[in-house]
């Protein structure tokens, strides 16, 4: 017994030591000793909290490319890592007890176009599996990104969760009514009174959904 | 080793009589004569045992198949070849027929040859008429600004480039002579944290999409 508990504090204090790793060891030459210094930190303790430390790291690749301060770099890191926390808790509210990373991403995204973790919570209750979340989240983002009214594209999304409209469809579709001429509102719209099917999806299991829910 | 003179040597060989010989090459003469007397001209006879021995050697390390046949390819033959009017035409007749029911190769491009089962090819293209270089730089390439340049494409002032990428969403923004960073304006786009827009591409394994 003594050497599982020995295991599992190893393997908790390896988290932290492994968000230093290779991916934090891209910052090395990129930005000043002390910027990198205090991202490593911040993926160290996002880490810690079981959250995706990849994307922080790619966020200071990402500003040291474009010639960003590093004050501002490190602040951006961090308003991500503030963001990846709140998208974990909005998906963890929404029933689910492990978040995946991939979900946890898609959910920060979504926070940065414009959704509030309300929302973020009810999209991640109505996916059925991690793959499915992660879509969902990413493909309300882009919808916002779009200029979907918020409330609109949780609306249209979680319907087409509910049918055998492909997710990765919507997005284009809006697109390609706004090229002719109609706003992101109305090519939503369109779809939602035109594109909703009345078909249940047979693939996507009846609620409660997922193996991974809080009881 | 002993060497005789010429004409010694031309009686040894049974060339020349010894009486043609000169007397002052008598003693060389006398010399070559006991030599040979001391060879043993008996005939010489092998124990009965000794070629039992060799043959029983022999059979131990027959030639292998491989030997045989190399031997055999390695031999001149005698090949006569009598072609029958009938038997070509049942030759063309199979070979027809063999190329018929062979399944069809199927022509793909490059693309699709190269292509990982989850990685799809997205063509990046930046109307830019007063570029002198344009790269795309995004989350699929570490935002490493000379990994991925654009080459004009025929039109006048268009930049193009096409890339393999994973499934999954990708963050991008072309950047124009190495300094300006410029977002896709046919793609959706989302505030990068500093102050300025990347561009939206999601991959699916069906195909890119701008979710």
């Amino acid at each position: 017994m003594k050497n599982v508990f020995a295991l599992l504090i190893t393997l908790g204090a390896a988290g932290p030591v492994l968000a230093q790793g290779p991916a934090a060891d891209l910052l090395t030459g990129r930005l000043p000793a002390e910027a990198a210094a205090q991202i490593r930190a911040i993926a160290a303790q996002a880490s810690a909290r079981d959250l995706p430390a990849t994307p922080l790291v790619q966020k200071a690749i990402e500003g040291a490319a474009k010639g960003i301060a590093p004050a501002r770099i490190v602040a951006a890191v961090q308003t991500l890592a503030d963001q990846l926390a709140s998208a974990a808790g909005a998906i963890h509210n929404g029933g689910v007890l492990l978040p995946d990373s991939a979900s946890v991403e898609a959910g920060a995204f979504a926070l940065t176009v414009g959704l509030n973790t309300a929302q973020v919570r009810i999209l991640a209750h109505a996916a059925g599996s991690n793959a499915q979340r992660a879509t969902a989240l990413r493909v309300a983002g882009t919808l916002t990104a779009l200029g979907v009214p918020a409330d609109q594209t949780v609306d249209l999304v979680t319907h087409s969760l509910d049918s055998t409209v492909d997710l990765n469809s919507l997005s284009g579709r809006v697109q390609a009514g706004m090229a002719h001429g109609q706003s992101a509102a109305a090519a939503a719209a369109g779809i939602s009174h035109g594109g909703r099917p009345t078909t249940t999806n047979p693939h996507r299991p009846a609620t409660p959904r997922g193996g991974s829910r809080k009881p | 080793m002993r060497e005789f003179h010429p004409l010694v040597k031309r009686w040894l060989d049974g060339e020349l009589p010894a009486d043609q010989l000169d007397a002052e090459l008598a003693a060389e003469l006398a010399e070559a004569r006991a030599l040979l007397a001391a060879i043993d001209r008996a005939p010489v006879t092998l124990a009965p045992e000794l070629e039992q021995r060799v043959m029983a050697a022999v059979r131990k390390r027959p030639a292998t198949r491989w030997h045989r046949a190399w031997r055999w390819i390695g031999e001149a033959h005698d090949l006569r070849l009598r072609v029958r009017p009938w038997a070509v035409a049942a030759l063309a007749a199979a070979a027809m027929l063999v190329i018929w029911l062979a399944p069809a190769r199927q022509v793909r491009g490059p693309a699709a040859v190269a292509q990982a089962p989850e990685s799809v090819y997205v063509k990046f293209v930046l109307y830019a008429p007063g570029a002198h270089q344009v790269s795309v730089a995004g989350t699929f390439n570490g935002w490493d600004t000379h990994a991925t340049p654009l080459a004009r494409a025929g039109t006048q002032g268009v930049w193009a480039a096409t890339l393999s990428l994973p499934a999954g969403q990708h963050l991008y923004a072309f950047v124009v002579d190495g300094q300006r960073w410029v977002a896709d304006p046919t793609a959706p786009g989302v505030d990068d944290g500093f102050g300025r827009r990347n561009s939206i591409l999601a991959v699916t394994p069906h195909g890119a999409r701008v979710s």
